[in-house]
């Protein structure tokens, strides 16, 4: 039995398959070009839609690694304030201890200090003025005026954590929070006190009651401190952890977008084959014909 | 026994049926190359003998017919599936071509832009003092803004193309409709059935070409002729000798676009959505349905992060600790108080003139949210009403702007939950794969389509194609018969010869 075949139909097929090696040729032409498997939407549905959550995922953690570092913006100049308050509690302490040979105008330069430290800014912002961050926080005065509020602010990281920025004025320097000025534990006041017992040492209680104040407030801006410390190391473990799993999603998401060159390449040298011997076959289709042995 | 002379015509046949068979071969070798040739077969046959006694002489050969080989059936799935693979092939190329930028997985895309747009509420809440960071969220949204409209204007793009090649077909539809009538009408005067074979040839070619241009179903007739009807059998195109024209109304369609009607006298009937396969039928799916569709993705979108957005934005405080206003608008005016949405334009089908986001007709909802999709002026000019703050008066609070970015994460993102029901990057990737999807379906229907209309045709062609190896074959057997009657004639003549001037002397 044989299949009768008309003269067309070798044609038309042969030019269908070289059309479509030629278009297979040119698709891996551009994945090579561009290094990317996917040149279109319906090359691979289910990879685009995974290419996209990937995306999506590695920019989300992208932007919390960013929110980290704005958070961290405030902590840690919030912290470093504190530590220099804290290392003027601990000369306060010490010219509690040996009061004669404090000065007054060392007093008044630390509580002066301690003021300054209270009303830093940081990126534009008062650090320690709750919400109201355009307005310094504290005015000097006997008490001192605490223009701040208890606000935090808190910054989101992702859909699923977020961190408060700020320490709030009152908790630093006033004691705790909510806490008024003028207040034994209003680390202004506690530099008053000991400046008011050091200048009458006929009243030793003076001096103990502002030494055993001074106490206090060391402990309450250690506990700061550790808080501060406490969430910025939190935020540096989250930005290293988001870091790794963005270069595992990245990877992942390169195995689905990225071109297999070494199969594309294959790919592409046996098209190129197909294309030649193609070619070559449907040449000698057309020579062979009966009328050119016909004399 | 027959005479000299009866010899001689007996040679005269068989000289006229070679040449005329030889004829025919001609006639295959120059239709070789023809679109919708049917190769051509002289029937030969022997006339009847002459009785002489109790013998019976030849009286040579005639040819009876010359036969077009074809198999009707086979041309009747063809067209059918023609149009399928047509229709396939034009949804590919239609939604192809916008695919790469409606589904854009890279920073350009939708889904990146959206989430960049939220993302600046976040930049935003970090350091809420910010005047620049306040104007970067409004380019961000400006970017998000623009880029749903360009995809939204490609979509709409894309549909008035459609649109004009449904008025361009339709114009191609109606010469052919009409010159197939013409030759049905010379199928039907054939003296035998089958006798015709040039205009039924022709016919076929321009059947084969109608069928890429509309979906069609062919039934043929007792006396050879096509009734061509519409494939989903709305309408009839062809009628034996009648062809029946498609027109198109403008302004009578979906989005006032073009509707596609069957003139019958001085009636019509509208068969836009009867209309199924070929170019035609894809055109219009892809006008009124697919690409459609898509938009009305876009404007779901859009309704929900506006809305979603607006209520929340109310909910917050400025910079200057005035409650925030819309930050969304439409290009009408002020935003729905009681539905958070921005405004639109009444939409055309709706005779009451009310917006119809989530009530009557679920095809409108939300229509042209896209294009009427802004950024309050009033926010574009001052930053500072970017309602960042969850109460009055506080320069650095944040909590409007953590609510804001927070939209991006939430299942409910959209007006009461109700408009998207999933997060915005649900909705974007659903779309993405659902583009893609559609794709890679069309492709490979098209491939597919393509390969059994090929395979269809080699069917065809092994029972009609020429074969230019046959043909020469054919020729060289007629050439050595036509060479032998030849011979017999002149073998008569020298008998006759013989007879008449030799004998005798």
């Amino acid at each position: 039995m044989s299949f009768r075949t008309a003269s067309t139909t070798q044609q038309r097929q042969s030019l269908l398959d070289l059309q479509r090696t030629q278009e297979r040729l040119a698709l891996n032409q551009v994945r090579i070009t561009t290094g990317n498997r996917i040149t279109g939407p319906g090359d691979d549905p289910t990879a685009s839609a995974s290419i996209l959550d990937f995306n999506n995922s590695i920019q989300a953690n992208t932007q919390a690694i960013r929110q980290a570092d704005s958070a961290l913006l405030y902590l840690r100049p919030s912290e470093d304030v504190v530590a220099a308050a804290i290392n003027d509690v601990m000369r306060l302490q010490e010219l509690s201890v040996g009061g004669s040979f404090a000065s007054s105008a060392e007093l008044d330069a630390i509580r002066n200090n301690l003021l300054s430290l209270a009303n830093t800014q940081s990126a534009g912002k008062y650090l320690f003025a709750g919400t109201n961050t355009q307005v310094a926080p504290f005015k000097d005065g006997q008490p001192v005026l605490w223009q701040g509020n208890q606000a935090d602010i808190s910054l989101s990281l992702n859909a699923n954590a977020s961190v408060v920025t700020n320490v709030t004025g009152d908790e630093v320097f006033l004691g705790g929070k909510g806490a008024l000025p003028g207040n034994p534990n209003d680390i202004f006041q506690a530099v008053t006190d000991l400046k008011a017992a050091l200048s009458n040492p006929g009243n030793p209680a003076l001096l103990q009651a502002a030494s055993a104040n001074l106490d206090a407030i060391f402990k309450n801006l250690n506990d700061v401190q550790a808080k501060l410390g406490g969430r910025q190391a939190g935020l540096t473990d989250l930005q290293s952890t988001l870091s790794e799993f963005n270069a595992t999603l990245a990877q992942l998401q390169n195995t689905q977008a990225a071109t297999d060159y070494p199969k594309v390449a294959t790919e592409v040298a046996a098209d190129q084959i197909l294309q030649s011997a193609t070619l070559s076959t449907m040449a000698k289709l057309g020579k062979a014909n009966l009328f050119d042995y016909l004399t | 026994m027959p005479g000299l002379n009866a010899s001689l015509y007996l040679g005269l046949t068989g000289l006229q049926a070679q040449q005329s068979a030889l004829n025919v071969v001609g006639q295959n070798i120059a239709n070789v190359n023809t679109p919708g040739y049917t190769r051509q077969r002289a029937e030969l046959t022997s006339n009847f003998s002459q009785a002489d006694g109790q013998l019976y002489f030849g009286t040579g050969v005639s040819l009876t017919a010359v036969q077009g080989i074809r198999d009707r059936f086979l041309d009747l799935q063809i067209y059918r599936e023609t149009a399928k693979q047509s229709g396939a092939a034009e949804r590919f190329a239609g939604l192809n071509a916008i695919a790469t930028s409606l589904a854009d997985t890279g920073a350009t895309g939708i889904a990146a832009l959206v989430q960049t747009f939220f993302q600046g509420f976040q930049d935003l809440s970090a350091q809420p003092e910010s005047s620049a960071l306040r104007s970067n969220l409004i380019n961000k949204a400006q970017g998000m803004v623009t880029a749903l409209q360009s995809r939204y204007q490609l979509l709409d793009d894309q549909r008035n193309n459609a649109d004009q090649a449904v008025k361009s077909l339709v114009t191609e539809v109606n010469s052919l409709t009409s010159q197939i009538s013409q030759l049905n009408l010379r199928v039907m005067a054939e003296s035998s059935p089958g006798a015709n074979n040039d205009a039924r040839d022709q016919r076929k070619a321009l059947t084969d070409k109608l069928a890429t241009l509309v979906g069609i179903n062919v039934y043929e007739g007792d006396k050879g002729e096509y009734q061509i009807t519409l494939d989903s059998g709305s309408g009839t195109l062809v009628s034996g000798s009648s062809a029946f024209d498609l027109s198109t109304l403008g302004g009578a369609g979906l989005d006032g676009r073009a509707s596609v009607v069957l003139k019958l006298g001085t009636s019509t009937i509208d068969v836009t959505s009867g209309i199924k396969e070929g170019q035609l039928g894809a055109k219009l799916d892809l006008r009124d349905n697919i690409l459609r569709g898509y938009q009305q993705q876009l404007d779901k979108l859009a309704a929900g992060i506006a809305s979603q957005v607006n209520l929340q934005h109310t909910k917050g405080f400025d910079a200057k600790g005035v409650q925030g206003t819309n930050f969304f608008l439409g290009a009408q005016g002020p935003y729905d108080a009681a539905t958070g949405l921005p405004p639109l334009p009444p939409p055309p089908p709706n005779p009451l003139g009310l917006p119809s986001y989530s009530s009557g007709d679920p095809s409108q909802f939300y229509r042209g949210m896209v294009n009427e999709l802004a950024i309050n002026a009033a926010i574009v000019k001052d930053p500072s009403l970017v309602a960042a703050a969850g109460a009055a008066g506080a320069g650095g609070d944040n909590a409007n702007a953590n609510a804001l970015a927070s939209l991006q994460f939430t299942a409910d993102s959209g007006f009461g939950g109700t408009v998207l029901g999933s997060p915005y990057s649900t909705v974007v990737g659903s779309l993405v794969s659902d583009v893609g999807n559609r794709v890679q379906t069309w492709n490979t229907q098209a491939t597919a389509q393509q390969n059994l209309v090929l395979a269809l045709q080699n069917q065809r062609d092994s029972l009609s194609g020429v074969n230019l190896d046959e043909e020469a074959s054919n020729m060289m057997t007629l050439q050595r018969g036509y060479q032998a009657s030849a011979r017999f004639i002149s073998v008569i003549n020298q008998l006759t010869d013989q007879l008449v001037n030799q004998f005798g002397r």
